[in-house]
């Protein structure tokens, strides 16, 4: 996987879906609708305030700031739209799978058929193949195949079985095969598949505590330039009364600046570029989630994602394959590698375990040996491996070949007259301190017992890693593994995956601990987990992704839920977290940097009749004042329509040092923020100057 | 006391505070320090007053005016800055003129309504009156050879002018420039109101001699000191009513000067008290 | 050597100074307001007050003693100056009347020390000496006091305690205001400052006119005027005056009482939050913008580019030969960037950009470096906005010095933010569509209307320096400006402790690498950007219709 593949970013914005969004946005300047948006609210009551403007002093000047102050609400209306309807898709693909399905409940012994709605938390269904499961709750008896594909767009069937941690299902799926029963958990109407329906339309979006900060700093900027274009009133009254011999302008006459001036001065002045797309970005963020296949139960759990201090993953699955490998076999002194890789992968072709068929791919990819199916040595009788024996193995030709346990095997050299040489136990010492799982090849030949050498298990790092806990280190986060290995073992994997600290034998308890002491120190802490022993730890850390296959229980506690189950998506739901913040934070700077250039428009389009040194300011020689007006006001429309993509994408995201991120962003939208309108006002100016009444 | 309400509790301790920080601050301290100033500056801490045959002429701190009952400037002394401080360097009642950089118009006097100097013309009548007394052109830029500030209002405000006056130059006195831009110019009619008009200050080609504390009000009022280049540009005269030599003169103009302070602090200043009190106790 | 270099000299004098003494004055006033042992004469004072010196206040209490204590006190000053005539040393003064008095008191206890009065018609030397400088002292140390709780706001962890604010007070005045008034006092006396109880003093000049020379406890009063960033005049004219100001090097001293305080603050604040890195941070935002508006203002006045002082050859309108332009430029920039308001020469005179520049220092709020306390707070509140924006963009919750800068926290610092510009803009503007606002115009056009913008400016930020030509001791002005005062300082103290009683609350957030580093010329640079386009947005329309309208013709 390439690093800009993996980078986080979101679906393209569609020209189409501009068109499509066109009547939602029209609905959203409904005032009530609008009340939300203060920002917005103020720029819509200033276009109905310069409409009843034009209407009674009907110029082409006049008309043309009413429409494009029309123009800038309905783009931010459109900006919210479209987020709104990438999500809606979605939700129409989800609400496909939510059928009114009928239940079939088991009242004591008997059967009673339901509706599902009218099922209640503890009723147990009975769900057979072919039928839907009728709403969410764990398996309390049977197994199945259950093809979830109507939530995760996953093809392949999941397993589900009753106890465990993959006993959960989610209503709207269906059972291929066999028979379950099914305690429900959910009440009605707030199942699985309503809530990501919610979700993913941004229906009930709550605004989280940082949009929530932002919009505090926005009202109090909009208040500020009310106050500011607001008392200009009087003063430029008197300005104009101090110079009687000045006629009458457009901008400015004996009562003072225009009402159509003042209103497009307020309009570029308030910050109605993020006024404008803050709640797209919100929406754009979950949705970005949701394409990854992740269900945030909230905005807040999301923000917090691009706060984490600390990342608590678990070792099996995440930083390593999920089980250990063949690494290396050992042979005792007498004994050439080619023989006991020979021994090894005959006592392991019976054994189905993730180990022992990872012992014939490495025999085959080191030492050439080709994959025998058991079926293949007519001769063969095969020993499968057992928890009890703790040993595979086959006897063919009066010959016995075993696997196992380092006891176990060498018990079973011993019991058959061998003698395992010390060298053998220091082998199966050195592999263990050395973090790996040692398994002893023996055999008996005849009469003679020996342990032919020792194969070495390794927990294998999925490749990568190292460089994404690199990252991660940069960005100020702490990776803890989690694992139930012996420090030792946990040691030697920790150091190989580059995180940086681990906690060993783990128990839930422990883990729990573990977090509420990271947050002790005020540190925010992620971690995801399936089992029902995890959701204690889910509902205590700050972000908490519970895997699809888990527990019901797990995922009532987390606040994210994977349907992937790919526990390594919890760095890229951090990564979200962080774009979601760095975006809003961008284009605020852009949008009050943009207002010093909209000044140098405005100010000397009003004032420099009356003070002809302020044409000073106009430094961009803006052709006259009417066009410098309209200019600005054209391009703190058009700078909301051009944002959208950004909007719904986010910035640009890289990991890197606060210190370098808040540099790039600076110079990109700070310094970018400044400079773009002058350009931007200019080219405008240049094109509508020759528009009649310019 | 603990049956009153807190927020009136709350009050007697602010109104405690305040006494007693009051007797500290307001009493204690400033009658420490008096007498602590008593003891070691005597003289400065009162005011650093300088006599003449036993009486108390002025303070070395305070500039003063030297001018007769009439207010004519009295040759035989180096004269002080112009001053807003009352009749001039009057101690009870200090104060700058407060005028701004661009006050050029002046209101002309008309019947019954006293008119208003602007400060250009303020500082163009006090430039032609030292001229005259000390005997050097009292021309500078911006001002009319009659010592108001050369300004024209241009009508109409924006486009072409029809009509140019001369605001400051009250009829029947000549305007400084006949024309401007082809349109004669004619002097302002008192009670005439010109506001309509552009405001155009013209430079002029007059270069100044007088420098710059000559002919402008100090923050105070009470500005003890004028410049070398004033103190100078009047050794002249001073020599001259009083019979002395120049290099006499100038030899106590620079014993009177006051240098930087460090070398690098304010300006070179000349005290006009201490040096005209130098000048009376000098024989010729 | 030319006034340039001079000048700059100066100016760079001034610095090296500054550069010295921050330190150990800094260090001084964090052992000051954070050791629990208390001075014997302390003691005394609290058994006085009746308060219990080793019981912290929350936010809430805090404020409400600030408030107890400034009530009381603009009570008393308002009492003082209706009964001076009836009391000692009042040299004959008539009651101040009731507008004045008002506002003064006001004035005065809210460290803007804004002159509607004439000190040598107006104030007897006990109004003077046991009202008005009492409340240079204490005003001083309230707006310190405020400082450190805000501070401690951040210092501290899980607690609602800010401190003692009679605790505070008592030690910001007996420790660190009153020793060095004391000696500055007499430095001043050293260089020409009286410092008697005399009446004005009949003498006969060498012309032969009339002359009184005053008298009065001058030194003691001007030296806490600079030292706590009051500003308000001994004299009508204030530090122009020769008695209050006699020298070229008092001048230099009168500008580094002025900014030593506020200077010396971050060292404090740094040592306080346990990183002075952090400290140097705030004093780098302060000194860059202080540089380069001292600078600007130098420049601005020495060109003189203006009708009148082209006409004379220098800006010297207002000015005094001893000072010189560029001193003068200096103390003016000086005294407007922190909120001491004294002048030692007429800002309404200088050219239109550098009237600019001492009305955009104003408007800046008062934080470059500020008044003492006030200044480094509000510099606080600024960082406080900035790291809220600056943090969203590093993908972070914002958090300045360990501390999350959420909703509440943006709130009180969006409300301390719009306080200001909202008085002056509102004020103004009332000013301006009123008749009793344009009748105290001295000058016409929009030098006239400059002059309404600083007196809105000046009191609304605590300065209380004029741009002079206003006519302000009528009552409406007197009211008005009265009422900016009184908001312009206390709605803000309000929101500042409550800002501190919401960051003491939280638990600390530890620093990672992922962490917006706040120490760093980076961060340093952002907070002046903020600073400047926030304000230069928030006044460009008010300021093109007064100094730029004048000084770009």
């Amino acid at each position: 996987m390439s690093t800009s593949e993996r980078r986080v970013g979101g679906g393209l914005l569609d020209p189409g879906q501009l068109v499509r969004s066109l009547p939602a946005a029209l609905a959203k300047l409904n005032p009530r609708t609008l009340w939300r948006n203060p920002v917005m609210l103020i720029v819509e009551i200033g276009a109905v305030f310069t409409t009843v403007l034009a209407i009674l002093d009907p110029t082409f000047f006049g008309w043309a700031i009413v429409v494009w102050l029309w123009l800038t609400v309905v783009f931010a209306n459109l900006a919210e739209a479209v987020a709104e309807g990438r999500g809606k898709a979605q939700a129409a693909t989800l609400r496909a799978a939510k059928r009114d399905t009928v239940a079939r409940k088991l009242v004591g012994d008997a059967i009673e058929t339901v509706g599902a709605p009218e099922l209640r938390p503890g009723d147990r269904v009975v769900v057979e193949a072919g039928e839907i499961i009728p709403g969410d709750g764990d398996v309390v008896e049977g197994i199945a195949s259950v093809d979830e594909s109507a939530i995760t767009g996953e093809s392949a069937p999941v397993i589900r079985e009753s106890g465990g941690d993959r006993s959960a299902v989610t209503g709207g799926t269906k059972v291929l095969s066999d028979r379950i029963v099914v305690e429900i958990t959910q009440r009605p109407g707030e199942s699985f598949i309503d809530r990501m329906i919610s979700l993913v339309e941004g229906a009930n979006r709550q605004k989280t505590p940082n949009e929530i900060a932002l919009n505090i700093l926005l009202a109090a900027l909009t208040v500020i330039f009310l106050a500011a274009t607001a008392t200009m009133q009087p003063m430029a009254i008197y300005a104009k009364a101090a110079n009687p011999g000045i006629p009458d302008s457009l901008a400015l006459t004996g009562d003072g600046v225009t009402g159509l001036v003042l209103v497009s001065l307020l309009v570029c002045l308030i910050p109605t570029t993020i006024g404008a797309l803050l709640s797209a970005i919100g929406i754009a963020g979950m949705d970005r989630l949701v394409q990854r296949n992740v269900l945030a139960m909230s905005g807040r759990a999301v923000e917090a994602a691009g706060d984490v201090n600390t990342l608590l993953l678990d070792k099996t699955g995440t930083i390593t394959l999920g089980d250990r490998q063949a690494a290396e076999f050992v042979p005792v002194a007498e004994v050439g590698e080619e023989e006991l890789a020979l021994a090894a992968q005959l006592s392991s072709l019976a054994d189905e375990t993730p180990e022992g068929r990872s012992i014939v791919v490495f025999a085959k990819r080191a030492y050439g040996l080709r994959e025998r199916e058991p079926g293949e040595l007519a001769t063969a009788e095969w020993v499968p491996f057992t928890a009890q024996t703790r040993m595979s193995g086959v006897n063919m030709d009066g010959r016995q070949v075993r696997k196992g346990a380092a006891t176990a095997v060498m018990k079973w050299v011993r019991d058959h007259g061998g003698h395992p040489t010390d060298q053998v136990g220091h082998l199966v010492d050195g592999i263990s301190a050395s973090g790996g799982t040692p398994l002893v090849v023996g055999e008996v030949d005849g009469d003679k017992a020996r342990v032919l050498g020792v194969i070495h298990l390794k927990d294998v790092v999925k490749p990568g890693m190292a460089e994404r806990f690199a990252e991660m280190r940069r960005m100020g986060i702490r990776t803890v593994m989690i694992t139930g290995d012996n420090p030792l073992t946990a040691k030697a994997i920790a150091d190989e995956a580059g995180v940086d600290d681990f906690l060993a034998e783990a128990t839930p308890e422990d883990k729990l601990a573990l977090i509420k002491k990271e947050q002790e120190g005020g540190r925010l802490v992620a971690m995801t987990g399936d089992g029902t022993n995890d959701a204690p730890a889910l509902a205590q850390s700050d972000v908490g992704v519970a895997m699809n296959t888990g527990t019901s229980a797990a995922k009532e506690a987390g606040n994210m839920v994977d349907l992937d189950s790919n526990p390594t998506k919890l760095i890229e739901i951090v990564e979200i977290g962080k774009q979601l913040l760095i975006t809003r934070g961008a284009l605020t700077t852009f949008s009050i940097a943009n207002d010093v250039a909209k000044y140098f428009a405005i100010i000397p389009a009003m004032f420099a009749a009356v003070y002809p040194g302020l044409d000073t300011l106009n430094i961009m020689r803006l052709s006259s004042p009417q066009s410098a007006i309209l200019s600005a006001v054209i391009l703190n429309a058009l700078i909301i329509i051009a944002l959208i993509p950004l909007a719904l994408r986010g910035v640009r995201y890289r990991p890197a040092g606060a210190a370098k991120l808040l540099s790039r962003n600076l110079y990109l939208y700070g310094l970018g923020g400044v400079v773009a309108p002058f350009i931007g006002i200019k080219l405008i100016d240049l094109i509508i100057q020759f528009f009649p009444g310019m | 006391m603990q049956r009153l309400p807190a927020w009136i509790r709350g009050h007697l301790a602010a109104l405690r505070a305040l006494l007693v920080l009051t007797v500290l601050l307001g009493a204690a301290y400033p009658l420490v320090v008096t007498g602590a100033a008593q003891a070691v500056f005597n003289d400065k801490a009162n005011g650093s007053l300088i006599e003449k045959d036993g009486r108390a002429v002025g303070s070395a701190l305070i500039g003063q005016r030297f001018t007769d009952a009439e207010g004519i400037p009295v040759g035989k002394y180096f004269q002080s800055r112009p001053s807003a401080a009352g009749d001039g360097y009057d101690p009870t009642s200090t104060s700058a003129s407060n005028l701004g950089p661009e006050d050029v118009v002046d209101t002309l006097p008309a019947s019954g309504e006293e008119g208003r100097q602007s400060l250009l013309t303020q500082v163009c009548a006090r430039s032609k009156a030292a001229g005259e007394l000390e005997g050097v052109s009292g021309g500078r830029p911006y001002c009319t050879g009659d010592g108001v500030g050369a300004v024209l209002k241009v009508f109409p405000a924006v486009g072409t002018p029809t009509r140019v006056v001369s605001v400051n130059q009250a009829c029947p006195a000549v305007p400084f420039v006949a024309a401007y831009q082809g349109v004669g110019v004619e002097c302002g009619k008192p009670g005439e109101d010109y506001a309509a008009g552009r405001t155009v200050p013209v430079r002029g080609n007059a270069t100044a001699v007088l420098p710059a504390d000559a002919v402008t009000a100090s923050g105070s009022g009470l500005d003890p000191h004028i410049s070398l280049a004033y103190a100078e540009l009047q050794a002249p005269r001073v020599a001259r009513e009083r019979g002395l030599a120049l290099p006499r003169v100038r030899e106590l103009i620079g014993e009177h000067t006051t240098g930087r302070a460090l070398g690098f602090m304010g300006e070179p200043a000349v005290n006009v008290l201490e040096l005209n009190l130098a000048l009376d106790g000098t024989i010729g | 050597m030319g006034t340039a270099t001079a000048g700059a000299l100066f100016v760079a004098s001034l610095i090296l100074a500054l550069a010295l003494v921050h330190r150990p004055l800094g260090d001084h006033m964090y052992r000051v307001y954070t050791t629990t042992r208390h001075l014997a004469a302390e003691r005394l004072i609290y058994r006085l007050l009746g308060v219990n010196a080793d019981a912290e206040q929350r936010w809430s209490a805090y404020a409400r003693g600030v408030l107890a204590f400034s009530v009381v006190s603009i009570l008393f000053l308002y009492g003082l100056q209706r009964l001076q005539d009836k009391l000692f040393l009042s040299l004959g003064m008539d009651p101040v009347p009731d507008h004045v008095a008002w506002n003064t008191a006001v004035s005065f206890v809210t460290n803007t020390n804004w002159q509607a009065y004439s000190g040598e018609s107006t104030m007897g030397h006990l109004t003077q000496m046991a009202g008005l400088a009492v409340q240079n002292f204490v005003s001083a140390a309230v707006g310190m006091a405020v400082a450190m709780a805000l501070v401690r706001g951040f210092a501290r962890n899980r607690t609602d305690n800010l401190g003692n604010f009679w605790v505070d007070l008592v030690r910001g005045t007996v420790r660190i205001l009153l020793p060095i008034a004391f000696v500055g006092a007499l430095v001043l006396v050293a260089g020409g400052l009286v410092q008697n109880f005399a009446a004005p003093q009949e003498i006969a000049t060498l012309t032969g006119g009339a002359q009184s020379v005053t008298g009065g406890p001058v030194a003691s009063q001007e030296v806490i005027k600079e030292l706590g960033t009051n500003g308000g005049g001994f004299y009508n004219v204030n530090s122009a005056h020769p008695f209050e100001n006699a020298t070229s090097w008092t001048n230099w001293f009168e500008i580094f009482l002025i900014l030593v305080l506020p200077f010396s603050l971050p060292r404090t604040f740094g040592r306080m939050v346990g990183q002075k890195r952090q400290g140097n941070a705030v004093l780098a935002v302060m000194a860059v913008l202080a540089l380069a508006s001292v600078t600007l203002t130098n420049v601005f006045e020495l060109t003189g580019n203006a009708t009148v002082p082209q006409a004379v050859g220098a800006a010297m309108e207002g000015k005094e030969v001893r000072f010189g332009v560029a001193n003068s430029a200096t103390f003016g920039a000086a005294t407007t960037l922190t909120s001491t308001g004294a002048v030692d020469s007429f800002h309404d005179s200088y050219t239109p950009l550098g009237g600019m520049m001492v009305m955009f220092n104003m408007m800046l709020g008062e934080v470059a470096p500020g008044g003492v306390g006030a200044g480094l707070y509000g510099m606080l509140v600024l960082a406080v906005i900035t790291v809220f924006v600056a943090g969203l963009m590093v993908g972070r919750t914002p958090e300045y010095l360990g501390k999350r800068i959420g909703a509440r926290e943006i709130k009180l610092a969006s409300l301390y933010f719009l306080v200001t510009p909202i008085l002056v803009l509102t004020g103004t503007a009332l000013a301006m569509g009123n008749a009793d606002g344009l009748a105290g115009m001295l000058n016409t056009g929009p030098h006239g209307f400059s002059e309404v913008l600083y007196a809105f400016t000046s009191a609304s930020n605590n300065n209380g320096s004029a741009f002079g030509g206003l006519t302000v001791n009528t009552p409406w002005y007197d009211t008005a400006l009265g009422l900016c005062m009184a908001l312009g300082r206390f709605l803000p103290i309000i929101f500042v402790l409550a800002l501190a009683g919401s960051l003491a609350r939280q638990a600390p957030v530890p620093e990672s690498a992922g962490t917006l580093p706040t120490h760093r010329p980076q961060f340093v640079g952002m907070v002046v950007g903020v600073t400047l386009i926030l304000i230069a947005l928030t006044f460009l329309p008010a300021l093109a219709l007064g100094p730029l309208a004048e000084g770009l013709s």
